[in-house]
């Protein structure tokens, strides 16, 4: 099995330590592309996507592997094996924050550090000790806009496609729509990162980690980034002034800056 | 924003165009935070003019459309600069949900990044895909209820399993019964995983079957006419011969003559059964369907057997209801009642009796005109074989040998092709009956 290509593995950068971006749910490695470069002068960057994502090779998709986040990190652990990666700064971002924990978790010599951008353990309400932000009814409401997206989309460049075989870029249009083509695994990992529970797998994680925690986060509400920053030992706890769910995206220079302070002091700076 | 146009004495003014469009239009920051609404969102949303403005966008939307905005909505626009009809469920001021499609670009003005976005309330497009997500949940539910009856029919099997054991716990006496009752169980998914293979196998074996049959009848129908063309050659030869055109020929060579004579005719009678046969079987016979009295089918089929009838000394007796009519091929009844009674008539020791006679069955719809005889009758595990092919009872007489063994499985043929049926009843030592089965006129 070839995990680079199955993962669609890019490296770059001149470091040494390795720096790995796990791009999160409803995109791909392109989402790092606003902060990575940032990193490239000090730091070896791998970035990659998950089975079922990107560029990935779909036909290694499993059902059952993938039917929860061990799956996921099973991805990451084959890419830090397959390049031997040592001493990793793990940048994870929403699911891929819980992927990072549980890959931290089963190979904590690996990981030097983890930097969790908008993390959560749960995100389904879990009354009356636990607020995740969700009920049910409201993830099944997001999975049904997805298949009704996937169904637009596919009415409106489907017949597009056919009638203009000799313009591939409307294909590429359709793949680059939402980062993954596959509308059945795109649900999967939906439910597989809304339905989960992964409170208990916070509990004994020995590498130190970074909470970004932005403001106004939907997705992950503050509560939520306090009660993993409780959870987490050795974690750092920093808000953003950055709004939503994507900093890396919305606001990249305030979350490259909170990166490279935190890390600099880490490492004695 | 108003331009004068004094030359035409009228202005136009882009804010009042924009709120006088059909769709609504919201521009935001990579924040979310909202810069400007048009009337016909605020109209559509509930709002007041500056109500929204300075909020989050997320405000206008569902909770499961901000998590999608979050994770699709937003990373889209980000990475590609724009997207193009997005669903996305709304929600107004009051609460209500309304289905919207979203064209968005994002773009940098004065320095500024804003994201414009074009929002199109759906209606008949969402009924379509409505329409599209029900058909594939209908798909899912049929899916689970095939692996629910599945998984019940398991269930009903460990339960049967479960009682087995518990019936062998609480009584020694009825271990047998347990035992047994374990064994029917072990027979039942042993039989439900058989039935389970098989079903498959029968499938390709009736796929298979199939094109074997029409082979074959493609075969003998092919061959029937190789056949027939020498035979009917010997046939004109022996007939030339016997007339002494080519000279005169002694008595035993005219013994001769007749004996290849009465060979050559029982080999044309088989090859035409062969024929007629194959023929049915290749679905290449036309019915001429129409209502015939039963009066008129025994007026011309009885004459044509009463020689056999007195030749082998039996009593023949018809008691049929000459008016009673049925809607059928008159030339091809009279070929199945003919070899209905000449059949009774070959199985039928000297001195017996050969009866006809009519029924209607009320409940079928049915007219049943029945051959009995008082003959030897047929074992039962061949009765279920006499219809077909080639296959004549080996316990007759010496006489059977006289037929082709195709009789009876043209006559069944030709009835279902009209509509109707030939079946048969017998008891070993006492008789046969067959029925040949029509629909009324």
């Amino acid at each position: 099995m070839d995990v680079l290509r199955r993962n669609n593995v890019k490296v770059s950068g001149s470091g040494t330590q390795p720096m790995l971006f796990a791009h999160g749910f409803g995109c791909d490695q392109n989402m790092w592309r606003f902060v990575a470069p940032a990193f490239a002068d000090d730091y070896r960057i791998v970035l990659f996507d998950y089975v079922g994502a990107g560029r990935s090779d779909i036909a290694a998709y499993d059902a059952e592997r993938y039917a929860s986040l061990d799956g996921y990190a099973d991805d990451v652990l084959d890419v830090c094996g397959a390049l031997d990666l040592r001493d990793v700064v793990f940048v994870g971002h929403s699911v891929s924050a819980m992927v990072g924990v549980l890959a931290a978790k089963r190979a904590p010599e690996r990981f030097a550090e983890l930097v969790l951008i908008g993390p959560s353990p749960r995100y389904l309400n879990d009354a009356p000790d636990y607020v995740g932000g969700f009920e049910r009814s409201d993830i099944e409401g997001l999975l049904e806009t997805m298949d009704r997206n996937y169904i637009g989309w596919a009415n409106y460049l489907a017949p597009a496609i056919m009638a203009n075989p000799d313009r591939p870029e409307l294909s590429q249009e359709l793949n680059d729509s939402f980062c993954s083509t596959d509308p059945v695994i795109a649900r999967r990992f939906a439910e597989a990162t809304f339905f989960a529970d992964n409170r208990a797998d916070l509990a004994g994680v020995t590498v130190p980690s970074l909470i970004l925690q932005c403001s106004d986060d939907i997705i992950a509400p503050r509560e939520v980034g306090a009660y993993v920053h409780r959870a987490l030992e050795r974690s750092t706890l920093r808000h953003m002034t950055a709004t939503g769910h994507c900093p890396h995206m919305s606001a990249p220079d305030e979350t490259i800056a909170l990166m490279r302070e935190y890390l600099s002091r880490r490492n004695g700076g | 924003m108003a331009a004068d146009h004094g030359a035409l004495g009228v202005t136009y003014d882009a804010g009042s165009l924009v709120d006088a469009l059909p769709c609504g239009i919201v521009s935001f920051d990579d924040a979310g935070r909202v810069v400007y609404t048009n009337a016909t969102l605020r109209t559509l949303l509930g709002y007041d003019a500056g109500e929204l403005e300075g909020k989050h966008v997320e405000q206008m939307l569902t909770v499961a459309g901000r998590i999608f905005y979050q994770t699709h909505f937003f990373p889209m626009l980000r990475l590609h600069g724009s997207v193009r009809e997005v669903f996305l469920l709304l929600r107004t001021k009051s609460g209500a949900d309304v289905g919207a499609l979203a064209n968005a670009s994002r773009a940098t003005r004065g320095g500024a990044t804003v994201i414009d976005c074009v929002l199109m309330e759906v209606h008949e497009r969402r009924k379509y895909e409505e329409e599209l997500l029900r058909a594939r949940r209908a798909a899912d539910v049929a899916n689970a209820e095939l692996a629910a009856h599945a998984r019940a029919l398991e269930e009903v099997l460990a339960r049967e399993r479960e009682q087995a054991l518990e019936l062998e716990l609480q009584t020694q006496f009825s271990q047998e019964q347990a035992a047994e009752l374990e064994a029917q169980q072990e027979e039942l998914q042993a039989a439900y995983d058989q039935l389970l293979a098989r079903r498959d196998e029968l499938e390709s074996a009736r796929v298979a079957a199939d094109e074997a049959n029409r082979a074959k009848s493609q075969f003998l129908s092919t061959m029937s006419h190789e056949l027939r063309t020498p035979l009917n050659a010997i046939a004109g030869y022996v007939q030339l011969m016997e007339m002494e055109v080519q000279g005169p020929i002694t008595g035993s060579q005219r013994e001769s003559l007749d004996r290849i004579a009465r060979s050559q005719r029982h080999l044309l009678r088989l090859v035409n059964d062969v024929l007629n046969l194959a023929r049915i079987e290749a679905g290449r016979v036309d019915y001429r369907l129409e209502p015939v009295t039963v009066g008129t089918l025994m007026a011309a089929v009885l004459p044509m057997v009463e020689p056999q009838v007195a030749m082998a000394e039996l009593t023949l007796v018809s008691t049929v209801d000459d008016g009673l009519a049925v809607r059928a091929d008159r030339e091809k009844t009279q070929q199945v009642l003919i070899n209905l009674l000449t059949n009774a008539v070959k199985f039928t020791p000297r001195g017996g009796r050969v009866t006809v006679r009519t029924l209607t069955d009320a409940a079928a719809q049915m007219v049943l005109v029945e051959v009995s005889d008082t003959g030897i009758g047929i074992p039962a595990e061949q009765l279920a074989h006499v219809f077909e092919p080639f296959v004549q009872v080996a316990t007759g007489p010496s006489r059977t040998a006289e037929g082709t063994g195709l009789g009876l499985a043209i006559s069944r043929d030709l009835a279902r092709g009209m509509g109707g049926d030939v079946r048969a009843e017998s008891t070993l030592g006492a008789g046969s009956t067959f029925t040949l089965w029509l629909p009324p006129a």
